[in-house]
């Protein structure tokens, strides 16, 4: 392929122009709405600054900081103007710049979700793909009550019983926060995922337990998305089998176990990698809940803090993150699909 | 074959699952000390900035101020960064001699300048804590004159205007804004004219018993010791506030000794740790007061009758029987618990016959309908569910309306409410011009004197007499006679059927692992971590 192909109407980089420009769009009106929303809240940032007793000159004085005096259009486009240069403001729950908040808090999310989606999908694919061969029988009930035990249960009262049995009572896991607390801070931040951290600077003892306190809340979130990994990959499985090439490869007197996995899941990939990685994206959103039970110290904690004080800069920066999340990944998955099923090309 | 392809699937889901590991959590060090608590309320570290008392209880382990007040005995005041102090015989000026030897965590000296700067800059700042000092008198302009330094160890505190100089020696004890700041580090910091308050959010410049390393917004706080300290070192190496929000994993982390101190545990938590002989709870007794407000804004509140009414429907005792454990103590006058001069609880309760007759009286013989904000948090939801069904029984109905701190302390500080069940008052300063200040004084009762910071003022309640009282009062000098005026000022509130009622008076409790010595929890939040220790 030369480069004018990418030219051509379909080409590559039209697509992908095309799809960047839906990208800025979407992302665009997510601002204007969070913006919107964000101002009719009836949060008042200014008292949760100044604190209730104090009086009028301070409230007016920090009103006119925060630049509240000022017509709402004016301040999503001073906004605006600040976030072309990459400026997403201050945080008023830190007192610094929202960038370095997010880049300080994102690393504990990824740890958490990237364990998470280990487990879910490390279990969920397996599950499905057994449920789907032994459709109707026992394992499949059992596959099928698992993923809907796991969608129905209210995480937070899977977290708060996880906590209670594999910390208090069975004392096989680290309880709340994200190490012992003995443990805090004596590594260097590096990379923010403090499993790496505490390897890098040969320090095992914060690992093994930074290890003891991921597996509890990464297992919960684990369950949540298994749930729903194997729900969707049981359905692709079974629309697989019935296809004629499984008969055929059945009637040549291949192994089940080759019919599942060599034919049937190989053409399954592309469309569970995509359900994979809407889940991690969903994850890594923040596992708001989880997090707050384990006062992890993530992005979830912090969306959540930062909504409850009105702190819109940070929000604002939380869900323009999000948004490109979701939308990198559902670009990436469309592209994968592009490019491993060419029928989709339209 | 069907069975062998199973397995090898279980097989490798199996090894996914347990290929995490297994240990078990560790006991806390002994040298260090770990406080689990909700720090979603701690904004800023910044002595002139911060709000609420979770700050109040890390600056003053970081800083020093001139005195402390003795956290058994609340009315003796104990040195701090000052070894004495003297007030003038006309009442008017405070003078205090300094330490010698006294550094910063920088290593700088700690002057008599370094103390007037932080009072001038938090005057010039004008953020949350400068409230109290200007209601003292103290302005930006005057603040120079007012509080200086005569020699490097000597501090002089005039009174712009009359008022008991106690107070305001109560209030460099307890408030936490007179913190003494390093000047030089912290001009060092400065950002267009700041007074490096950016910088002081997450950082310190003091010369307390321990010095911060790191703090991070709703995660951690960690403090080291401050091995150069001018008293006695402090007994632990490190001490780590942990951001924990859920009540229920701070009590089983408790349990287990992964923390040592946990505060902010919700009531039903602290009571489930009761029999447990590893820990003990030590409820602290605060100024501030539960109470149900009426706005005068109100049509139907200006009439006094109907006040009297609704004084007259209120289950002072259901409420303080059945909702208040853990959260408060039964507590009907403006002025807090435990002072000479406090009268005893003047006994109203409920009677809904003699409610009746004064709506009657009042010209609404079938009631009335009316709102009712609350924080939708118990234990204040739980009072307004009370109130709510004990107007009924005398035909008001008052609709309950839940939200959030912004929604109910806001619209109160708008005028722009009918009812509130809400909790305020005084500070811990052992005085009752400190609860009467909050809750009854309002020197001006128009919309745009907007005195937001008084109780008083929010509710429109307002009576000259009483003001003068309290004004009278407070400059007082004989302490019998001042004990007196303020007996006749909570016989004046009483009588005039005031806005603000009060219930109960507030009690929190902080939950302590028994190997814990040392720890006394101070009223004011002003607990000092310098003497505890671990005895295993």
């Amino acid at each position: 392929m030369n480069f004018s192909d990418w030219l051509q109407p379909n080409g590559l980089l039209r697509r992908l122009t095309k799809r960047l420009l839906q990208v800025v769009v979407t992302l665009f009106g997510l601002l204007i709405l969070t913006f919107i929303i964000g101002r009719v809240m009836p949060i008042d940032p200014v008292l949760a600054i100044v604190g209730q007793d104090a009086d009028q000159s301070t409230y007016q004085q920090v009103y006119q900081q925060l630049g509240l005096d000022k017509p709402l259009w004016t301040q999503f486009f001073i906004y605006l103007g600040s976030l072309v240069h990459g400026d997403l403001g201050n945080a008023l729950l830190t007192g610094r710049p929202v960038v370095d908040d997010i880049i300080r808090v994102f690393p504990a999310t990824i740890e958490l979700a990237t364990m998470a989606i280990i487990v879910g999908a490390g279990l969920g694919v397996p599950l499905g793909v057994m449920a789907a061969a032994r459709r109707g029988k026992l394992a499949d009930y059992i596959v099928r009550f698992i993923s809907l035990a796991g969608y129905s249960t209210p995480i937070f009262w899977v977290g708060m019983m996880g906590l209670l049995v594999f910390y208090a009572w069975l004392n096989l896991v680290g309880g709340a926060g994200r190490v012992d607390m003995a443990y805090d801070g004596l590594v260097d931040n590096r990379t923010g995922l403090l499993l790496i951290d505490s390897a890098l600077a040969g320090e095992w003892e914060v690992f093994r337990s930074a290890l003891n306190h991921l597996v509890l809340p990464a297992t919960i979130l684990g369950f949540h998305s298994l749930a729903y990994i194997s729900r969707m990959t049981r359905s692709f499985m079974l629309a697989q089998l019935s296809q004629e090439y499984i008969i055929t490869a059945r009637v040549k007197g291949l192994s089940e176990f080759r019919v599942l996995w060599s034919h049937a899941f190989r053409n399954i990939l592309v469309q569970l990698l995509t359900v994979v990685a809407l889940a991690y994206g969903s994850l890594l959103e923040g596992a708001v809940l989880i997090e707050t039970v384990f006062s992890w110290p993530g992005f979830g904690s912090y969306l959540t803090g930062s909504l409850l004080l009105g702190d819109m800069n940070a929000v604002m920066g939380c869900v323009l993150l999000v948004g490109l999340i979701f939308v990198t990944l559902n670009l990436i998955s469309d592209m994968l699909y592009q490019f491993f099923d060419p029928r989709t090309n339209a | 074959m069907k069975i062998k392809w199973t397995l090898r699937t279980l097989c490798l889901s199996l090894l996914l699952a347990t290929a995490l590991p297994t240990t078990v959590g560790a006991k806390t060090p002994n040298d260090q000390l770990i406080v689990g608590m909700n720090m979603n309320n701690l904004l800023s570290l910044d002595p002139a900035a911060m709000t609420g008392n979770d700050a109040v209880s890390i600056i003053v382990n970081l800083y020093d101020s001139l005195v402390e007040l003795d956290p058994t005995n609340l009315s003796n005041v104990l040195p701090g960064a000052a070894k004495s102090w003297e007030i003038s015989e006309d009442g008017k000026l405070i003078t205090f001699h300094l330490q010698e030897g006294a550094k910063f965590h920088s290593g700088n000296p700690l002057t008599a300048e370094d103390f007037a700067w932080s009072m001038k800059r938090l005057l010039n700042l004008n953020m949350a804590q400068a409230t109290t000092w200007k209601s003292y008198g103290f302005t930006a302009d005057n603040v120079e004159k007012m509080i200086r330094a005569t020699d490097p160890l000597t501090i002089e505190i005039e009174l712009p205007k009359p008022t008991d100089p106690k107070l305001v020696i109560y209030s460099l004890a307890t408030l936490g804004s007179g913190s003494i700041l390093d000047r030089a580090t912290v001009m060092q910091h400065e950002k267009n004219g700041d007074w490096g308050n950016g910088w002081l959010t997450t950082n310190e410049a003091g010369s307390g018993p321990f010095k911060l390393d790191v703090w991070q917004a709703k995660d951690v706080l960690r403090m080291s010791r401050n091995d150069d300290y001018w008293r006695d070192d402090a007994k632990v190496k490190r001490v780590i506030f942990r951001h924990m929000t859920e009540s229920q994993a701070l009590r089983l982390m408790i349990e287990k000794g992964d923390i040592d101190i946990a505060t902010g545990m919700s009531v039903p938590d602290i009571n489930a740790l009761k029999s447990d002989p590893q820990i003990v709870i030590d409820d602290v007794s605060k100024g501030t007061i539960y109470y149900v407000a009426m706005s005068l804004k109100e049509p139907h509140f200006a009439n006094p009758k109907v006040r009297e009414a609704v004084r007259s429907l209120i289950d002072y005792d259901g409420i303080n029987k059945t909702i208040m454990p853990g959260y408060g103590l039964y507590h009907q006058r403006p002025i807090q618990k435990g002072m000479s001069a406090t009268l005893p609880d003047p006994g109203y309760k409920l009677d809904v016959a003699r409610a009746k007759t004064l709506l009657a009286e009042a010209g609404y013989p079938d009631g009335f309908t009316t709102t009712l904000r609350v924080l939708a948090d118990p234990p204040f939801i739980n009072i307004a569910t009370s109130v709510q069904s004990t107007l009924a029984q005398a035909g008001i109905n008052a609709k309950i309306m839940s939200g959030t701190g912004n929604q109910v302390y806001g619209a109160m500080r708008d005028r722009q409410f009918d009812m509130l069940v809400g909790r305020g008052g005084g500070g811990v300063d052992p005085h009752p011009h400190s609860s009467l200040r909050s809750i009854a004084y309002n020197p001006d009762n128009s919309d745009a004197a907007k005195l937001t910071n008084f109780q008083g003022w929010r509710t429109s309640f307002y009576d000259q007499q009483l003001n003068e009282l309290i004004d009278q009062a407070l400059v007082e000098k004989d302490q019998e006679k001042q004990k007196q005026m303020y007996i006749e000022v909570q016989n004046r509130y009483d009588a005039l059927y005031p806005a603000i009622l009060p219930i109960s008076q507030m009690v929190d409790s902080v939950v302590v692992r028994k190997d814990i010595i040392d720890y006394i929890p101070h009223p004011s939040s002003t607990t000092h971590l310098r003497s505890v220790y671990k005895q295993r």
